[in-house]
């Protein structure tokens, strides 16, 4: 370093970089591994370890694969030292997915940390912990956020609200309900920080579930302008959708200003005048006409009603059913409307949103201008101009956001921007994208006051070095010519200069000149002749093959025009003649047009001189070398075939009639009045304002239009949430990603249609129906009863102190005793909860119950229906829709294999080729080393999947089952698979079922109260839920027949287990109590083994309540698999506490 | 919500990736970004603050420093960043949280091998309800310094008429003061303000009733507010440039002097303009400064971009540039014509004219020292030719 000094200014400065680098990690960036990390990381000092993990964290950062470190830097995370943790805790969110087993080491350090006292600490581990993303571990972060949740210090509060949206993405369902709920709590803090976040968890995890901000509206409306910047763009879309979903959209808004406002007024609940409006649409619409006029270009009402129905319904679903107007009206007049005035709700959120139209972030700005745009009174949305144009003064992306935003809201209210043209102008450091944006949105918004600054601007523009801006501002001079006709003329002059002075390379810039003066002329040829024959004599000079076309398609079309171009066209015509052969087909094509056209409209004197050079023409057309060209010759000839060959048949006045058709019909084709093409907007697609959609013009993924309004129909928003849930869902259950959310309401649905239907039972010892209360007590229930093990459940606690069960965990998770102490801790935690419970429960119907009967449940298998879950979605697999359920078939192959029914349909109206779903590949590599570990040698070659027969071919709306073959390599990790389509490739994920993890193990109740009894304590885990299907079901039924209460109740429970789990039925128990309605004591077993290892495992329901209230199900599973059994355990008393929809 | 943040360098290499949720993104989309060079939406606002607060931290932002630096802007990602929902990014508590790079702690790992960046415990301020200021500063120097930094827009059109001409500004507050001080600023013709942007600290309701700041400012260098002055009439300087196209040759002449003097000295006067592609050479000679003809490739085209700097103007002539340029064979007159964009800077004033009436503390010990300063500078100040 000190050689250098006194040397030159540049190798001083390198220098001064060299001695600025001291210090710093540089050297770790730039060569990260020259020395041998492995041996750092072992180091029992605190920089050693941080100077490898850097080194590691460099080679991330440079794409490296260091995930074989793992172990080690796991290893680490015990360490006190914060900075280590801290960089353990990058490394290991980086790799966790891959390496899960070895994460799992982890899990015990992170429960550690929860309870320091560091609040940087606990967050930290929380962080982490939630990050690592492993199902099995699920439960624990679940756990742990919810205490976190009510940390005192903020910051924690904060990090376990943005971890619920990391336990979500799991999908593990039977967490779904606890999430919500512990983002409804977060949602009540009173920190606005904590809300932020909070609102953050709200929107990923459950953004339809509106009822949560109910509760909370009016207190989030206040606490919002403090809220941090980012939750506040969240919160702010939030809030807009409650406000609709409650309210409806607001009467004075621009959502509603196309809509008819007598209607609305007289409007009031009632909808018969909405029906009359409907059975007259075209009063409707003639309605609407004559007030856009009144409004008189204050706001464009044909665009505000597709803006607005886009927000609400998203504009695929707008557009694909845009041509059936009826369909349309009615939906719209479904709607219920509010006013801003005296609705206190909306009035608050208005309130609470102005102020942020001056915050700093620009995505708060636009977030709340959204909100004001759709919700505010008319005459107030003018509050959003200057924030919004404010924004433009921003970077050059942000200022196309921004652009893209007010192109929508001038397209639908010019008036808002008119006064503000000037800051549309350009500026040198626009993007071009920018620059058409503003072009566009200046020819929008000018007025008849601002036209002819804005035309001097755009002169100005045509010199620009940008030739494909200057085109398009020729398009918007055009534009505006033809929406201001005063200024028409000197638009074409400039024009005219333009198309004349236009060099060769200009190629754009002159076909859009000549285009614009073509739209112009074609307002009002007549007045315009001098331009057409201007243009005419130009011809000689313009050289580029389209403008030729266009300027010829103007010699046709306006050929009978004014005084001169009668005169010139013989000349034209001999000129078109002689340089046909030299022309672009696209010329010829227009050339043949243009004659055929000319001699039409040709009078007599004429006439022998036009149809002696078409005929010409017509030789040389029908000799060229483009199909297309011989085409259109053949085509012209047949059709004017009257008078081209008139001469000769002049006198035949057979021909006459033919000749009388022909002419009609070439007037209708050569003279037909051309027809503006539609306006471009009907085809734009509007997404909410400030969503990425928009942006982008596609639904981006998590999109979703407005709620319905009103579809929050309820009085009390506190009372109950089930309710506003299910009263919701129909309005969009349509738009919700979540394949599994829906997914109840089709195994729900089918059960409640199949019980209408005559179900047949048997009763193994009685007779039929009515009779089973008779058949009194069999002595292997009393020995059932009492060998019940209640002593055994206080003793779940200690697991370690069980040598087997501690064995069995380590043989699963290769020395990670760590979890199997902790998922025990947790099984623990929950016991101690439900402890007083469920000794009571076991205990009530021993002592009770005299007598019980039991019966057999026949036929039930034919009403298991499996669920059926999404693998792939038709809108992401271009119309392929690939569904699976888990089949209760055995595989022949393997006893890991579980059978999957797996369904393609072909949603499109293209067939499809080559279907197969494979391995991904490289998921299986990476993934062997780890498999290896977990599984024993026996089953090591086993595939993740057999392979499957390709579907060769998929036609258009045909479903082709297969039955795959599987092997999950944990039951709760989902397999990523490929599906190959049309040489395509879908990533998908099969999520597994714990249920199909068993297969039915057929016993009596003899052996199976003989296998429980060798399974008690840290083996039997229970848990109580609540059960309301039957209810339903009952009222369904409406027989009043006594046994029948039961026996629905049974089945309902029976069914719904074995729809979702592959156990066998091994006894239905029954009580045989005074009390007929009382259901306490019903029993159900069900039995199954492990596919894996052969390992039995027991499930028994056992209900408590009376028949037609909710009934207390308590769930006891015996299993050897210590966290088999666990999940399994919380996998059934989700679905059973999950009501049927239906 | 964002899924992965990359680091691109200058030559589209990625030095550093973090992912930030479940759905992994493979490092190869960025090749596909780099050749659209698009960004949008929230998230790109969000992208724009990490990059302020890394060129915060690192005192710029290059390869090298991202590189130098990578273990800070990995603890800061992840710092900011949560699941791809923004954690914290007020750089007050981040640099309490992360200490940024300076000469001692560098000097500190040289020495002894050991160094810590990371904080052992949570700032205080996460939990206060201004998250913005450190909890209880300590300041020996009490004082306050606000500035007025304008920007000037115009756009002078081909016929040398004044198109639009505007002024962005902001207030820029540099607080040393112990405590919680409440500080209110007012303006004397307030009214002129077309539009506002506040920092967060800036409580609104007084600013919609009286149009008064009222904040708790933030400890250090801060942007308190930013405005927008529209319909301005004075542009300071003139510059005006003439181009004649004749057999293919181009004669240039561009003239520069005062307009409206302020009475400031106006300096750092720059006059830029690209040469159109069909300009095959440049032979430029000022009475006054230097001339520049860079190239600049900016995809797939070249770009000369010829720089006039002019400095300060002199008191004896007015700085002229002349020249010819000779125009690709087959031209005859030069078809576009370049817009010239023009620096300056004014110190001492702003131009908008607002002015400040008075700064009043609350909460103070001691009465702190005020400065008030004012600054001028060309934005996107363009006159076409």
């Amino acid at each position: 370093m000190f050689t250098q000094f006194g040397a030159t200014a540049e190798s001083l400065s390198k220098a001064s970089t060299m001695v600025f680098r001291i210090g710093t990690d540089a050297h770790l960036y730039d060569d990260p591994d020259d020395v041998n990390i492995a041996p750092l990381l072992d180091s029992k000092f605190d920089s050693e370890k941080c100077e490898a993990l850097k080194r590691l964290l460099a080679l991330i950062a440079q794409g490296f694969d260091v995930s074989n470190f793992f172990p080690q830097v796991v290893k680490n995370v015990a360490s006190q030292s914060i900075e280590v943790k801290k960089l353990v805790y990058l490394y290991l969110l980086h790799y966790a997915e891959k390496r899960p087993n070895e994460a799992l080491l982890s899990i015990n350090y992170f429960q550690k940390d929860l309870g320091d006292t560091n609040p940087l600490v606990r967050a930290w581990a929380l962080r982490t912990m939630a990050g690592i993303r492993l199902h099995v571990i699920a439960p624990l972060v679940l756990v742990a956020v919810s205490k976190c949740a009510r940390d005192p210090s903020v910051y924690v509060r904060k990090c376990a609200a943005n971890a619920l949206p990391k336990v979500h993405d799991l999908r593990l369902e039977e967490n779904t309900a606890a999430i919500e709920e512990l983002v409804g709590f977060l949602l009540n803090d009173n920190s606005p920080g904590v809300i932020g976040a909070a609102a953050a968890a709200f929107a990923s995890v459950c953004p339809t579930n509106l009822s949560l901000i109910g509760r909370n509206y009016r207190r989030l409306c206040e606490t919002l302008p403090d809220v941090e910047e980012w939750g506040q763009i969240v919160l702010i879309g939030i809030l807009l959708r409650y406000a609709i979903a409650r309210h409806g959209l607001v009467k004075e808004s621009i959502m509603l200003s196309s809509r008819d406002l007598e209607n609305i007024a007289s409007e009031n609940g009632a909808s018969d005048t909405y029906q009359k409006g409907n059975e007259d649409s075209n009063a409707y619409f003639g309605l609407k006409e004559s007030n856009a006029d009144l409004t008189n270009g204050v706001c464009k009402s044909e665009v505000v009603d597709i803006v607005s129905r886009s927000y609400l319904e998203g504009p695929d679903k707008y557009l694909s059913k845009h041509r059936c107007a009826d369909v349309l009206s009615s939906e719209l007049e479904g709607l219920h409307f509010t006013s801003a005035k005296d609705n206190e709700d909306i009035k608050i959120l208005l309130l609470c949103t102005s102020p942020l139209l001056w915050s700093h972030n620009s995505a708060v700005v636009l977030a709340a201008a959204g909100v004001h745009w759709i919700m505010a009174p008319k005459e107030d949305i003018q509050k959003i101009v200057k924030p919004l144009l404010f924004l433009m003064r921003s970077s050059n992306s942000s200022k196309y956001v921004v652009l893209c935003n007010i192109q929508v809201f001038s397209k639908a209210v010019p008036s808002l921007f008119a006064p503000h043209f000037e800051d549309f102008f350009m500026s040198p450091s626009d993007s071009y994208q920018v620059k058409a944006l503003k072009l566009e949105i200046l020819s929008t918004i000018a007025t008849e006051s601002s036209i002819s600054s804005i035309f001097q601007e755009f002169q100005d523009y045509v010199k620009d070095p940008d030739r494909k801006f200057a085109a398009d501002t020729v398009a918007a001079i055009g534009l505006c010519a033809q929406q201001f006709p005063k200024v028409a003329n000197t638009c074409l002059e400039g024009l005219l200069a333009l198309a004349s002075h236009a060099t060769d390379g200009e190629a754009i810039v002159l076909l859009q000149a000549i285009y614009s003066i073509k739209a112009i002329i074609g307002k009002d040829p007549s007045s315009n002749e001098k331009v057409i024959v201007h243009l005419i004599r130009s011809l000689e000079s313009i050289r580029v093959p389209a403008a030729r076309g266009m300027i010829i398609w103007m010699v046709g079309e306006y050929s009978d025009i004014g005084n001169v171009i009668p005169k010139v066209l013989p000349v034209v015509l001999k000129y078109l003649a002689r340089c046909f052969t030299v022309e672009e087909v696209e010329t010829k094509l227009q050339i043949l047009n243009a004659c055929g056209k000319v001699l039409l409209h040709s009078k007599e004197e004429e006439l022998w001189a036009y149809r002696k050079v078409l005929s010409y023409m017509l030789d040389l057309a029908r000799c060229d070398l483009n199909y297309d060209i011989r085409d259109r010759a053949r085509f012209i000839k047949e059709l004017l075939s009257c008078y081209i060959g008139s001469s000769d048949t002049e006198e035949g006045k057979a021909q006459q009639e033919s000749r009388d058709v022909s002419r009609v019909l070439a007037g209708r084709i050569f003279g037909g009045q051309i027809k503006a093409p539609s306006s471009e907007q009907f085809s734009a697609r509007f997404y909410l304002p400030g969503s990425l959609s928009h942006v982008v013009l596609h639904a981006a993924p998590g999109y979703e239009p407005l709620p319905r309004p009103c579809s929050l129909n309820f009085e009390d928003p506190s009372i109950n949430s089930n309710i506003v849930e299910g009263a919701k869902r129909p309005g969009d259950g349509a738009t919700q990603s979540e394949s599994y959310t829906d997914d109840p309401d089709s195994v729900s649905g089918s059960l409640n249609e199949e019980s209408t239907s005559d179900y047949s039972y048997a009763d193994s010892i009685g007779g039929s129906d009515g009779t089973g209360g008779s058949n009194v007590s069999s002595s292997l229930s009393e020995v059932d009863v009492h060998k019940e093990p209640l002593i055994h459940l206080s003793e779940v606690g200690y697991p370690n102190a069980n040598p087997d069960g501690g064995s069995h965990v380590d043989n699963q998770y290769s020395g990670s005793n760590n979890l199997g102490e902790l998922i025990s801790t947790r099984s623990l935690e929950s016991w101690l909860d439900e402890n007083p419970n469920s000794g009571h429960n076991l205990s009530e119907p021993s002592s009770i119950r005299k007598s019980s009967a039991r019966i057999s449940i026949g036929h039930i298998h034919g009403r298991v229906e499996p669920k059926i879950c999404a693998l792939l979605d038709p809108a992401n697999g271009n119309g392929l829709s690939v569904d699976y359920a888990f089949s209760s078939e055995l595989s022949s192959l393997s006893p890991l294999l579980v059978c999957l029914q797996v369904s393609f349909k072909n949603c499109s109206t293209e067939p499809m080729m080559n279907l197969q779903l494979v391995e991904d590949n490289k998921r299986q590599d990476s993934s062997d080393h780890a498999s290896a570990m977990t599984e024993s040698s026996s089953h090591g070659d086993v595939p993740s999947l057999v392979p499957m027969e390709e579907i060769a071919n998929l036609g258009p709306s045909e479903t082709i089952n297969i039955m795959l073959q599987v092997r999950f390599r944990h039951h709760l990790l989902p397999l990523k698979l490929v599906l190959w389509c049309n040489g395509k490739t879908y990533p998908v994920k099969l999520r597994p079922d714990i249920g199909y993890f068993v297969r039915p193990l057929p016993m009596d109740i003899g052996v199976f109260s003989a296998k429980e009894a060798q399974l008690p304590g840290m083996f039997e885990y229970t848990r109580r839920c609540i059960f309301t299907d039957h209810i339903g079901e009952l009222k369904k039924g409406d027989k009043p027949g006594t046994n029948d209460q039961f026996l629905v109740i049974c089945e309902c429970l029976a069914v719904k287990v074995l729809s979702n789990a592959n156990f066998f039925l091994v006894s239905v128990d029954m009580p045989v109590s005074a009390n007929l309605d009382d259901a306490s004591g019903l029993r159900l077993r069900f039995s199954g083994e492990l596919l894996s290892n052969s390992v039995p495992c027991l499930v028994t329901l056992v209900l408590e309540g009376t028949c037609f209230e909710p009934l207390n199900i308590l769930v006891k599973v015996n299993c050897e698999e210590t966290v088999f059994g666990l999940n399994l355990l919380n996998r059934i008393v989700n679905l059973l506490a999950e009501p049927a929809r239906g | 919500m964002m899924q992965c943040i990359f680091l691109l360098s200058d030559s589209g290499e990625v030095m550093l990736e973090k992912q930030l949720t479940g759905h992994r993104v493979d490092r190869s989309i960025c090749a596909w970004f780099w050749e659209q060079s698009i960004a949008q939406g929230d998230s790109f606002k969000f992208l724009c603050r990490v990059a302020d607060v890394l060129s915060d931290y690192l005192g710029g932002l290059n390869e090298d420093l991202i590189k130098d630096n990578f273990v800070i802007v990995y603890e800061l990602l992840d710092e900011m960043i949560d699941n791809g929902f923004p954690l914290t990014t007020e750089p007050n508590i981040l640099r309490e949280m992360i200490a940024p790079p300076n000469i001692v702690s560098k000097m500190l790992s040289v020495v002894t091998g050991t160094s810590s960046n990371v904080s052992n415990t949570l700032p205080v301020a996460t939990a206060s309800c201004v998250p913005w200021r450190k909890m209880d500063p300590k300041n020996t120097s009490n004082e306050v310094y606000v500035d007025l930094v304008e920007e000037m827009d115009a756009i002078i059109s081909r016929d040398g008429t004044l198109v639009k001409c505007e002024i962005y500004g902001e207030v820029q507050v540099n607080s040393h003061l112990s405590g919680l001080p409440d500080l209110t600023l007012s303006f004397a013709n307030a009214s002129i303000l077309n539009d506002v942007r506040f920092h967060p600290c800036v409580r609104l309701r007084p600013w919609e009733s009286q149009q008064i700041l009222s904040f708790v400012p933030p400890d250090g260098q801060f942007k308190l507010m930013s405005y927008r002055v529209k319909k301005l009439k004075n542009i300071p300087i003139y510059v005006k440039p003439q181009l004649s196209s004749d057999s293919g040759m181009c004669r240039i002449s561009v003239l520069v002097g005062i307009k409206n003097d302020p009475r400031k000295p106006i300096d750092s006067i720059t006059v830029e303009f690209q040469l159109p592609p069909c300009v095959l050479s440049a032979n430029l000679t000022p009475n006054h400064g230097t001339v520049n003809i860079l190239a600049s490739k900016v995809l797939m085209f070249f770009d000369h971009t010829c720089s006039w700097s002019i400095g300060r103007l002199p008191k004896d002539k007015a700085p002229s540039l002349s020249g010819t340029l000779v125009l690709a064979a087959g031209l005859e007159r030069l078809p576009v014509f370049p817009t010239f964009q023009v620096g300056f800077r004014v110190m001492g004033i702003a131009l908008s004219g607002l002015q400040m009436d008075k700064l009043d503390f609350k909460n103070l010990p001691s009465r702190p020292y005020k400065g008030f300063r004012g600054l001028t500078r060309a934005g996107e100040y363009q006159v076409r030719s």
